[in-house]
């Protein structure tokens, strides 16, 4: 039984992504469930990739290989990633991953929240501080851009946040100082409200 | 450990949704029924010769449609994202390739003809007769598929402490029980005309051979329970009855008529070799139409007809066809671009995805075959929910066992967020509650999590009967040259039959359209 169970370990390094005779279709994968020019598929919960700042991408894929993010098992979305985020790792193509996603068509998405502008922008200030007043991104400061993404996506990490499914981890720094924020909206009005005014940002 | 399996979820995953429909019927009168079925096949449409086909997924239906149409004459291309056919009709053996995402699987089983797991459909019932007449037609041979075992095991930590009773004890005590209960307590002034005291006869007397009860109406035993040994040297010795109020403890009695329903009742079939027997026999005579490792990327509909982008090695390439048949699941095709109507593309995030999940291990030993269990299925109240004997390499060494596969999503989810090996473990940890011992005829294993695989992400579509009334109408309609396709546009999803029954739904379709134009041009 233990052989056997090493044996499936050795299985699942196996390196089957990588096929040089196939290398073009090699990032199809990620189109699969992110949609087509990762524009995200609400469908199964996948968000937007394309137009994301590579240095995120990377932090993220990375913490996800390494469990600092999706570990928790009710967090279903991130839970899937994570080996997915291995798999990268392993077979060395994680920047190649990043470079594809940013080879992609962006495309602004369809505003799937409702809430009251008017407070979501008050509400924003706490954001802007680092995520920048038009939700553009602050590189140094690692914060990634919050406009054009996928709203309903925003909503469940802000949700987890929340709930300890992601930023518990003590290796996710960054995670941990948006969890904090994230305490601070009251309840899933507040979230709405913020992201109905993300929504109108450009 | 627990968990209930509604009867609903039961009957959901089993696809036991619906009897024939409008779509079946006017398939069957439009000629689509394959030979065995019908006399003759149609005859050719000039008009289709000179149309181009373009069928998005080489699964089920999408095969089905190719080669009807090809059959036609028309210009028929599939174009299909993974690297094999087939879709969900997935047949495992020694060197296969399980593309799940995130977890990568090699199929270690011995190479032998018997060695073999269906990850998707495993059965046929006698009605399927599209897909009995497609194998027919396709040269694939069948043998016998035991479904329903009544000497397999039923476990449930409810009853007698988790200790596994036969099938056939849990059945005939539990029906013993209730017959002399029920004849007990009914009485002749509880009926009304027009029930007469012969009628009230003639139904205590029903209720007796329900219940195998003595000719006083009290449950003694049966041998439908099986009897306490088979020694033909002695006289035959009934087991003493299971108490009843224990038996009723177990969900087991929802899932008890299995073998009964329409879709699981005896005969069943399935494909010598595995059931890609099927895909293979189609792709004998269109596999040239299909090219693999094609993920579409974009879908417009024109004024007339329809354009898709797909991705090949790397390039987008894009291509028009007068119609297109689309078999991508629809959770995915809400990832796709396109130009459809909002009220149209709103029903494809309006219908669940199914998370089903099996577990197929290589045992050294058909230990199950020393219990006097050949074929069928035992059932567990736990996670993996049955064991699978196979029915066929009886006798021989070595045997390939279903040891999961579960209809409730979040058992579905919990098996799927470990990675492979765990899960086995996990499978093995249950399988010990039903024959002790287990793990260690264990060589090797697969797993399969279909709402992690790719180019899937999802079983059969769980639509109910809201859903149904509010988008399958909707999405069953064409939108211009448009069709959407596949066993997720049938009232028999989560079956092969339900995916020709669409496929022959869209050719009826086309063909009418394409004659009604015909009879209009030759009006004018």
């Amino acid at each position: 039984m233990k052989k056997f169970l090493a044996a499936c370990a050795v299985i699942v390094t196996l390196s089957l992504l990588v096929d040089p005779a196939r290398a073009g279709n090699q990032f199809d994968y990620c189109l699969l469930c992110h949609g087509a020019n990762a524009n995200g598929n609400y469908g199964i919960r996948a968000p937007k990739l394309s137009g994301v700042e590579p240095w995120y991408l990377a932090r993220q894929l990375d913490n996800f290989a390494s469990g600092a993010r999706g570990a928790p098992a009710e967090d279903d979305g991130g839970h899937e990633m994570g080996p997915v985020g291995m798999r990268l790792q392993q077979e060395n193509i994680r920047d190649a991953a990043v470079q594809f996603i940013g080879s992609l068509d962006s495309r602004r998405p369809s505003p799937t929240v409702k809430g009251s502008v008017a407070h979501g922008r008050q509400l924003y200030a706490a954001c802007a501080a680092c995520h920048g007043a038009k939700g553009e991104g602050n590189a140094t400061l690692q914060a990634p851009a919050l406009a054009a993404r996928s709203d309903w996506y925003l909503a469940t990490q802000l949700a987890n946040y929340k709930k300890g499914l992601r930023g518990a981890d003590e290796r996710d720094t960054y995670g941990a100082q948006m969890r904090a924020v994230a305490a601070t909206l009251a309840d899933d009005q507040a979230v709405n409200d913020v992201l109905a005014y993300i929504n109108t940002l450009k | 450990m627990n968990r209930t399996v509604t009867r609903r979820d039961f009957l959901h995953a089993a696809g036991s949704l619906g009897g024939s429909t409008a779509v079946y019927r006017a398939a069957m009168g439009l000629g689509l029924m394959p030979v065995a079925a019908r006399a003759a096949h149609p005859a050719l449409t000039i008009a289709g010769r000179s149309r181009k086909v373009l069928i998005l997924g080489a699964g089920i239906s999408g095969l089905t449609a190719a080669y009807e149409l090809n059959k036609k004459g028309y210009a028929v291309q599939v174009l299909e994202a993974s690297f094999r056919a087939g879709g969900r009709n997935m047949t495992v053996r020694h060197g296969s390739r399980i593309d799940e995402t995130g977890y990568p699987q090699v199929c270690n089983f011995d190479d032998d003809p018997d060695l073999y797991f269906n990850c998707g459909p495993a059965r046929i019932p006698g009605h399927h007769v599209n897909l009995l007449g497609y194998c027919k037609e396709l040269g694939v041979e069948l043998e016998p598929f035991i479904n329903d075992n009544r000497n397999a095991w039923v476990q449930d930590d409810a009853m007698f402490g988790g200790k596994p009773i036969r099938a056939r004890e849990y059945m005939a005590d539990s029906r013993g029980f209730v017959a002399e209960l029920v004849s007990k307590s009914m009485k002749p002034d509880q009926f009304n005309a027009p029930m007469t005291t012969e009628d009230y006869d003639r139904l205590r007397e029903y209720v007796k051979y329900l219940g195998t009860l003595d000719p006083n109406f009290k449950y003694v035993g049966t041998s439908n329970a099986g009897l306490a040994v088979h020694d033909y040297t002695s006289p035959e010795a009934l087991k003493t009855p299971l108490d009843g109020r224990e038996l009723l403890k177990s969900k087991f009695m929802a899932i008890m008529s299995f073998g009964e329903t329409d879709d699981q009742a005896a005969m069943m079939m399935e494909p010598v070799g595995g059931m890609d027997r099927v895909v293979a026999g189609f792709l004998r005579k269109i596999g040239h139409l299909v090219q693999l490792e094609s993920q579409v990327q974009r879908i417009r509909v024109l004024p007339k007809g329809v354009e898709v982008t797909y991705r090949h090695d790397g390039e987008y390439v894009t291509t028009k066809a007068d119609y297109v048949l689309n078999c991508i699941p629809m959770h995915l095709l809400a990832g796709i671009e396109h130009n459809f109507p909002a009220d149209y593309a709103a029903g494809f995030t309006a219908i669940p995805r199914g998370k089903l999940f099996k577990i197929g291990l290589q045992m050294k030993e058909r230990f199950w075959e020393s219990e006097g269990i050949f074929g069928g299925i035992s059932w567990t109240m736990q996670d993996i929910q049955q064991l699978w004997y196979p029915a066929h390499g009886i006798h021989r060494q070595k045997g390939v066992i279903l040891a999961a596969y579960t209809f409730d999503p979040a058992a579905g989810e919990k098996f799927a967020r470990l990675p492979p090996a765990e899960r086995i473990k996990l499978a093995i940890a249950q399988g010990e509650k039903i024959h002790p011992g287990y793990g260690s005829h264990v060589e090797t294993g697969v797993t399969v999590a279909w709402h992690q695989m790719n180019h899937m992400l999802g079983c059969a579509a769980q639509w109910d009967e809201a859903m149904y009334k509010q988008w399958f109408n909707k999405l069953q309609a064409p939108v211009g040259g448009h069709y959407l396709m596949g066993d997720q546009v049938s009232y028999h999803p989560g079956w092969q039959e339900g995916a020709m029954a669409s496929a022959h739904h869209a050719i009826a379709d086309i063909e009418a359209r394409i004659a009604a134009a015909g009879t209009q041009v030759a009006r004018s």
